[in-house]
């Protein structure tokens, strides 16, 4: 369970390390890969929850996310079309989306646990 | 088992959107935000240097002015001075040569005296010939002794202390000489600054009325002094007809 934390916490401290000089231009983009990589990042875990789970799909769609989006948004500029709200939208919706099911998940979750040491306890008297 | 499955392709996924994260951040203060407003700082700044440097030329042109103006006045100062010198200068001498001022330098004393000594002789001689008036000094004398003198380069003279000056008169008072409208009498003292040797010389000339009177046997000497005082002329000028001419 850890392991994820650490994996954000590492690439925290390696970006924050490296701090690779970006132009202001890109920051746009660069927001959106990472709303794009957040998205992902949420979906992955909450198909843990679904017990859907499949690495290839995980890491595919982190990637084409980001890229989709930030190349969305570079087209969006070009045309003169704010196209990255588009990205912005999808991505946000379905974020607050997938932490809601988690929530609810992990909350029943938890609640199921109370109930199975209640009712071991309940049976142990 | 199954969380082990999950686990690291998380772990790349967030550890990448850390990265990105980061990044974006970064870019963002970095790039997005100083630098505009670091722009647009450097371009007030300039336009603040520029206009400042314009204010600075501007005052400079005035300083140009002032200090223009100021050497100017300077100038006129200077040159009323030097005005103001020459006019002082001026007076002075006016005043010198009007006689309202007391004034020494060398010259020469004559002392005339009545020829009593003459009258004397002559009464004891012939009593119905001899004259008292041919004996005494007259208001004439004095005047041809003192064109004399003037002939002789005299800058100031006086008769027994008054002053003579263009408006003097000397002219016969009956048994007195009237000076300056004051009446003197024997004997007297003519006092003239001058070169004394060349004032002395015309005196002496053998026409001059000096000589003339010396020859009649009346008591008369020239005096040459290395300094003599000369007082001012206490009248006054009093012009009623005259005007000086107008330049304009």
């Amino acid at each position: 369970m850890w392991v994820p934390i650490l994996g954000l916490v590492i690439g925290l401290v390696i970006g924050s390390v490296l701090n690779v000089p970006i132009p202001g231009a890109y920051a746009k983009y660069l927001s959106i890969a990472v709303l794009a990589a957040l998205d992902s990042a949420f979906g992955g875990v909450k198909s843990i929850f679904d017990e859907k789970f499949n690495a290839a799909i995980l890491l595919t769609g982190f990637f084409t996310n980001a890229l989709l989006a930030a190349l969305l948004a570079y087209l969006g500029d070009q045309l003169g079309v704010d196209l990255y709200l588009a990205a912005v939208f999808a991505f946000g919706v379905r974020l607050f989306q997938n932490l809601a099911i988690i929530r609810r998940e992990l909350l029943s979750r938890w609640i199921d646990n109370r109930k199975i040491a209640k009712a071991k306890r309940d049976n142990h008297d | 088992m199954k969380l082990r499955n999950w686990q690291l392709p998380l772990a790349i996924v967030l550890f990448m959107t850390g990265i990105l994260l980061v990044s974006a951040l970064n870019a963002l203060q970095s790039e997005a935000e100083p630098e505009p407003r670091t722009k647009s700082k450097a371009e007030s700044l300039i336009a603040m240097i520029e206009t400042q440097e314009k204010e600075l030329k501007d005052y400079e042109k005035t300083i140009d002015a002032r200090r223009d103006s100021l050497a100017k006045h300077q100038k006129d100062i200077a040159t009323g001075k030097i005005e103001v010198q020459t006019l002082q200068y001026e007076l002075d001498q006016l005043k010198t040569l009007s006689g309202v001022s007391d004034v020494e330098g060398k010259g020469i004393t004559v002392f005339l005296d009545d020829n009593n000594k003459g009258y004397e002789i002559a009464k004891s001689k012939a009593p119905e010939q001899a004259k008292p008036e041919d004996f005494l000094i007259h208001d004439k004398h004095l005047l041809y002794i003192v064109y004399e003198l003037r002939v002789g380069g005299a800058e100031a003279i006086s008769i027994n202390g008054q002053r003579v000056v263009c408006s003097s008169d000397i002219r016969c008072m009956g048994t007195t000489i009237g000076v300056n409208t004051s009446a003197i009498g024997p004997p007297f003292v003519i006092k003239a600054i001058g070169d004394p040797d060349r004032m002395s010389k015309v005196l002496e000339t053998d026409t001059s009325q000096y000589n003339i009177l010396k020859m009649a046997g009346y008591p008369v000497r020239i005096e040459k002094q290395k300094k003599i005082t000369i007082g001012s002329y206490k009248g006054s000028y009093q012009f009623s007809y005259t005007e000086p001419k107008g330049e304009q």
